[in-house]
């Protein structure tokens, strides 16, 4: 294998024409290094001689937030900048206020600051919000232009236009939002042609799986997407994200005592934020956390149980666990810390003490719904187990048992300390509690009974004993699944070992387990550095002539009929009169 | 606010023309309704057909802020006789440079060192301060002075490579140091950061032709190490790429040369295998002879092609998170010593590993390159800027600001004392006395509202031509906080720049004129160096009436006229933005009717040029519907910068000049053609003061 190379392979190699695997002597039979198609119409490059060495033969990919802007070359393994677009971003060309200490109301103490709408408190940092009711598109796209030409001037340092783009997007963008920033794209520079990948498919790859259930805490909603075999089969979303957390943070914050010194202490929730977005996302980022589940004892021996049962069943990769990780003083003992951070008043001069225990109560109160009935919540703000919950739900079963042994987090919520276990726990206990049934309520629950007392069939009664016992189910299930192996899979399984010559362990099922991701950048510098072309490459000159209108909606006209919803195509042919929007159209 | 009172900004003519899209002539043609836009759309982009531009400039408004530029950052066309502001350039990178050592980088090498300086330039992960490189000892020992080992430190901060345990041996060559040390590092949570590392980023052919270095050994060590207990150590995010890549690489190469696959992928991928070849070939023999000879390449036929699987080992990129990682890093994280400043900010981590979280985490960052660029016009791809290849030099080859070609804008108060606003007329010797007794200037961080000042635009022109200026401005300035604008003389002409040499042999001509002339020169170059109030004339000088219609005072190339404002009251709001220092305490308490005048002022300004620029095909409903927004927009409180005094100017030049020779269909080469250029600028006044009743 190959396998072993990682740590020589480097930027270098990915200008070789040749692939490491030619060197390594690797693949099973001896074959001329791939040619790969590249689009050669970069039509108008610059003219001065000294800048075409580099650029064009590596795409510039960028992936687009509501928040960041991520950008860097194919191949590497890390963006090479991320750009945000807040209102220092925006202020006029030559406007300092920023760097100012004096008669600046963001680092001039002793001024009380507004109270401000939370809602306008955190869009003056977005680059979009996916109502475009209240989207000015034009202000969008000054933006995106200032952007783009502030990373290729400051990070990039490559002529802008010269080399393919490919724009890593969330699976839904607004048709009009879509057309402004292409369209800004293709008529600022002269990108000779623009790809376009999903995000969540992108995670799926830079994870190395073919499937997997993409959990995006992201900016303004959590989108959960059930990818199977690199296509997106169902999305379930909530807006329960990181902008309802800041905002979240922001009214902590602004209720403290000490903070709100001079107003009143009849404080309504919506009131207003009064403390800095930037003091909040920077406490945000550092000090927020989330509890384990509450039974936690209870929890880390059924994730330990799951974790014994997926290593007797898969050996290699996974260390043992240890059982004495995880004692419940750990929890109690973080409970009682405090943190110091600076006041939220003066950030500059003075700091507060505070229990670390607040810094987990936004993240319970906004992405878990702590305190909030189920009856009250509406379809778009479920919390993130339930949403995840839902979202395997919908899936088919065999694609749900692989979905749910390879969840990727991914996201700025992600990276909250204690989110990922927190989640996998309260999954498992929902799916402890209710099993992969739809159904829910009292009649259902008595009629179940009844025929729970009918018949005392076997299955029925493992049934029952689920739901007395939580830890169960994922268990009988797995259980079942190996009783019920299938005499033709084996068969299979022995065929591709005896292909593959290594013993690989057998691919995970049925289980919850987390996957971890590089991200969908990376997942998109990887793909792109394979080769592998988008399902939807849009050119310059066929843009330019009709738009997004242009695009092709009859997928039958394709030599190849792919699936729409894959976002990615193999090779290079194809027929390329016309063009698609595939998922996005 | 964003530069010292009074400021004027130019507003690049680029900002009329939207960004053309393509799809909606098509989408017009098809439904005329869907291209319309919602009624309550805050601003429409102006359109292609909007016949001329009767919008007002509104400098408030969040897209301005993209297309005003100060003056000096402007540039100059001649071909398209247009300005080009950063938005209407192409650019092109001359060279790359590292800003600390100046030395040039050449490009080819650029990418390979990630845009980063190969040497010893690095800023301080903490502060960004550029860091030294320092030596821990100095022992001179019998004329030979020994120096220890070195270490990177911040002089700002005091951080240093030894806050993370890194020392050098040499002092040159620090980054390849830097990279050896991080890459073959023992301790795995540190070479788990160690993401973008030097040693990584070489291929396996470089790094065993360098036979010096003792690099091989310990890379095969690390190799060895990896295949050995690779599920308890995982990867840095670099290596997981890395190994990702090579088992996407296998796996296609795996699928894709099978000579069972039917032309899976596409033609290149299928020719691209000799076993492919082979079947091709035996499409066209189908001798059993042949097919014999080039081996049993296709001897199961029927097997079905492969398909790519997933990753599923930690040395193919695969990785499930420890269990109680994250407790772990909890635990760390509410650990007495770590607080606040233990944990990395998000600027710091910004350009740091993804996994970077703690402080000690972070690692010394190379300086990232500059570029010098050339700069073309979007349109017609001239040069507009051409430095020179030299990262020391200054220099440029053409050099095209719009400076040399628009004139000027300075402004400045007229230190006067205010007219009684009943007569204009009751100026005069009286006025002599009052000037010494209220002598102080007006303070622009707190203009009295409701209260005319006057203010000198002085317009300055380098071009060899004369211009003839027309100026306007809308008589209440857009927004909220409508302020009244008059400007006394619109229309006026400047005289044509010329040599210094020509300046002086007239000086020698006429000496009676010409000492008017230097001296009001002089004083129009005081307005261009200083804005401020400081250097201004005595105040002897200004003894004269702003009249209407006439230019307050000319030179040889610049032209001054008085502006009076009046400007606005602010919104009542307590909450309002911090004024100026001295106002803090104050509160602010405007009364009814002054509120009163404001409010109709703007609304029914507004409210006119709203219905110019959106189609109102909804009627009655779209109209109630602004009114509420408007009341809306009235009750909220202060926006920060809304009590700026921004004044929106529409300047139209027009000169004669010489014809260009190239030009084709106009023969003769001196003949002298008209040309115009129309801009809008913003002239910022000052700030309204709150604390003063109108």
């Amino acid at each position: 294998m190959a396998s072993t190379s990682f740590s020589n392979s480097g930027y270098e190699d990915n200008k070789r024409p040749f692939s490491m695997s030619s060197l390594r002597g690797a693949p099973a039979s001896p074959h001329t290094p791939q040619h790969h198609l590249r689009s050669n119409n970069s039509s108008f490059a610059s003219t001065t001689s000294s800048t075409s060495y580099r650029g064009e033969e590596d795409a510039i990919i960028f992936e687009f937030g509501a928040r960041w802007l991520r950008a860097g070359f194919e191949g590497e393994s890390v963006p090479m900048c991320v750009v945000g677009c807040g209102p220092e971003e925006c202020r006029r060309v030559g406007d300092y206020r920023g760097w100012l200490k004096s008669n600046n109301p963001d680092t001039d103490p002793g001024q009380s600051r507004p109270l401000v709408n939370a809602e306008d408190w955190a869009s003056a940092y977005e680059l979009w919000n996916m109502d475009l009711r209240a989207v000015d598109l034009g202000l969008v796209e000054d933006k995106i232009e200032r952007m783009f030409r502030e990373t290729y001037n400051k990070y990039l340092l490559t002529d802008a236009g010269t080399s393919r783009l490919v724009l890593v997007l969330p699976a839904i963008m607004p048709h009009p939002l879509l057309s402004s920033l292409l369209s800004t794209l293709f008529s600022r520079w002269r990108f000779p042609s623009i790809t376009l990948l999903t995000s969540a498919t992108m995670t799926a790859t830079a994870a190395g799986v073919r499937s997997a259930l993409v959990v995006d805490i992201g900016w303004a909603e959590t989108v959960v997407t059930g990818v199977y075999e690199y296509r997106e089969i169902a999305i379930k979303r909530s807006t329960r994200a990181m902008k309802a957390l800041l905002q979240e943070t922001g009214r902590l914050f602004t209720n403290i005592p000490t903070v709100r010194d001079g107003r009143s202490q009849a404080a309504s929730r919506d009131e207003g934020i009064s403390v800095q977005f930037e003091f909040c996302e920077e406490v945000a980022s550092r000090f927020l956390w989330c509890k384990p589940r509450e039974n936690a004892s209870a929890e880390s021996q059924q994730q330990q149980q799951q974790q014994q049962e997926q290593i007797q069943i898969q050996p290699s990769p996974d260390e043992p666990p240890d059982p004495t990780t995880q004692p419940p003083s750990s929890l109690t003992s973080l409970l009682q810390r405090t943190v110091e951070i600076p006041s939220p008043l003066h950030p500059s001069s003075a700091y507060i003490e505070l229990p670390f225990s607040t810094f987990a109560e936004p993240v319970e109160t906004v992405l878990f719904a702590a305190g909030t009935a189920d009856c009250e919540l509406d379809d778009e703000e479920k919390p993130l187990p339930l949403l995840i919950y839902n979202a395997l739900l919908a899936l088919p079963p065999d694609a749900r048992g692989t979905c749910m042994s390879r969840m990727i987090f991914t996201g700025g919520g992600a990276n909250i300390p204690g989110i990922r276990q927190r989640i996998l726990a309260d999954v498992a206990a929902l799916v402890a509690e209710h099993g992969w049934s739809p159904v829910r309520g009292k009649v259902i629950e008595q009629q179940r009974r009844k025929l729970a007392n009918l018949r005392l069939s076997h299955s029925s009664r493992t049934r029952r004993a689920a739901s007395q016992i939580p830890t169960s189910p994922l268990i009988t299930t797995l259980k079942q699944e190996e009783d019920l192996e299938d005499p033709i899979e084996q068969k299979i399984r022995r065929n591709n070992r005896d292909r593959d010559r290594d013993a690989l362990p057998p691919s995970v099922q049925g289980v919850l387990r987390e996957v971890e991701s590089l991200g969908p950048w990376a997942g998109a510098s990887l793909t792109t550095s394979l080769k592998i072309r988008g399902m939807v490459e849009i050119e310059r000159e066929k843009y330019l002539q009709h738009g997004l209108a242009g695009a092709s909606r009859e997928f039958e006209a394709h030599g190849h009929a792919p699936d729409r919803r894959s976002g990615l195509r193999a090779g290079g042919g194809g027929d390329r009169s016309s063009w698609t929007l595939a998922g996005w159209g | 606010m964003s530069r010292p009172f009074p400021y004027a900004y130019i507003s690049c003519p680029c900002a009329n023309t939207p960004v053309p899209d393509p799809s909606k002539k098509r989408r017009s043609r098809e439904s005329p309704q869907k291209a319309s836009h919602h009624p309550d759309h805050p601003k429409p982009p102006p359109r292609f057909d909007d016949s001329e531009d009767e919008q007002t400039f509104d400098p408030r408004a969040p897209r301005s802020n993209f297309s005003l530029y100060p003056p000096e950052h402007l540039l100059y066309c001649e071909d398209c006789h247009q300005i080009k502001c950063p938005r209407c350039i192409t650019e092109e990178i001359v060279c790359w440079y590292c800003p600390n050592c100046l030395f040039e980088t050449p490009s080819s090498m650029v990418k390979s060192e990630g845009n980063r300086c190969a040497r010893n330039c690095f800023n301080c992960p903490a502060c960004t301060a550029p860091l030294a490189v320092n030596t821990l000892e100095n022992v001179v020992r019998g004329g030979t002075s020994q120096q220890g080992p070195w270490v990177l430190s911040c002089g700002y901060c005091m951080w240093s490579t030894l806050d993370i345990g890194i020392k050098f041996d040499k002092p040159t060559n620090i980054r390849t140091q830097l990279a050896k040390l991080t890459a073959t590092d023992s301790n795995p949570a540190r070479s788990r950061q160690m993401s973008r590392t030097f040693g990584e980023l070489k291929s396996p052919l470089s790094t065993f032709a360098s036979i010096d270095e003792p690099f091989p050994p310990a890379s095969g060590e690390a190799r060895a190490d990896d295949s050995s207990d690779q599920s308890t150590t995982p990867l840095s995010p670099d290596a997981r790429f890395h190994a990702l890549k090579n088992f996407y690489k296998n796996q296609i190469s795996a699928t894709s040369s099978s000579p069972n696959d039917p032309l899976g992928v596409d033609f290149g991928a299928g020719f691209s295998s000799p076993g492919a070849l082979n079947r091709i070939m035996s499409l066209y023999t189908s001798s059993s002879r042949l097919s014999s000879l080039y081996g049993g390449a296709s001897k199961k036929p029927k097997t079905k092609p492969p398909v790519m699987r997933e990753a599923l080992t930690a040395s193919e990129g695969f990785q499930t998170p420890a269990p109680d990682a994250e407790m772990s890093f909890l635990q760390r994280m509410a650990r007495e010593e770590c607080g606040w400043d233990g944990l990395a900010s998000l600027e710091q981590r910004g350009f740091q590993p993804p996994t970077a979280r703690f402080v000690d985490e972070l690692l010394p960052l190379a300086t990232l390159l500059r570029t010098k660029r050339a700069k073309r016009c979007k349109s017609c791809k001239h040069i507009l800027v051409k430095p020179e290849q030299k990262p020391q030099s200054t220099r440029f080859r053409i050099r095209l600001i719009a400076l040399s070609y628009i004139p000027l804008p300075t402004l400045r108060p007229l230190t006067m004392p205010v007219p009684p606003p009943a007569g204009t007329a009751a100026a005069g010797v009286t006025m002599a006395a009052t000037t010494t007794s209220i002598s102080m200037p007006v303070n622009l961080d707190a203009l009295p509202p409701l209260r005319p000042t006057q203010l000198l635009l002085t317009l300055k022109n380098h071009m060899f031509d004369p211009v003839r200026i027309t100026l306007a401005t809308p008589a209440v300035t857009p927004g909220r906080v409508a302020s009244r604008v008059t400007i006394l003389c619109p229309q006026f002409d400047i005289g044509a720049n010329s040599d210094v040499w020509d300046e002086a042999l007239q000086a020698n001509s006429a000496t009676a004129a010409a000492t008017a002339d230097q001296r009001s020169s002089r004083s129009g170059a005081g307005a261009v160096a200083a804005s401020t109030t400081t250097n201004n004339p005595p105040f002897g000088v200004y003894e004269k009436v702003a009249e209407a219609g006439k230019v307050w005072d000319k030179g040889r190339n610049w032209t001054t006229v008085v502006l009076e404002v009046v400007p606005g009251t602010l919104p009542p709001s307590s909450a309002t933005l911090p004024p100026p220092k001295t106002t803090t305490t104050t509160t602010t308490k405007i009364t009814e009717t002054a509120d009163n005048d404001g409010d109709s002022d703007s609304n029914s300004d507004t409210s006119s040029f709203g219905t110019g620029a959106v189609p109102d095909w909804t009627g009655q409903a779209a109209e109630r519907d602004k009114q509420q927004q408007q009341q809306q927009q009235q009750q909220q409180p202060l926006q920060p910068d809304e009590d700026v005094l921004e004044i929106p100017v529409f300047v139209r030049m027009e000169w004669d000049s010489e014809n260009q020779i190239d030009r084709p269909g106009v023969s003769a080469a001196g003949e002298m053609v008209k040309r115009e250029l129309a801009y809008w600028m913003v002239l910022g006044v000052g700030r309204i003061d709150p604390s003063v009743l109108g």
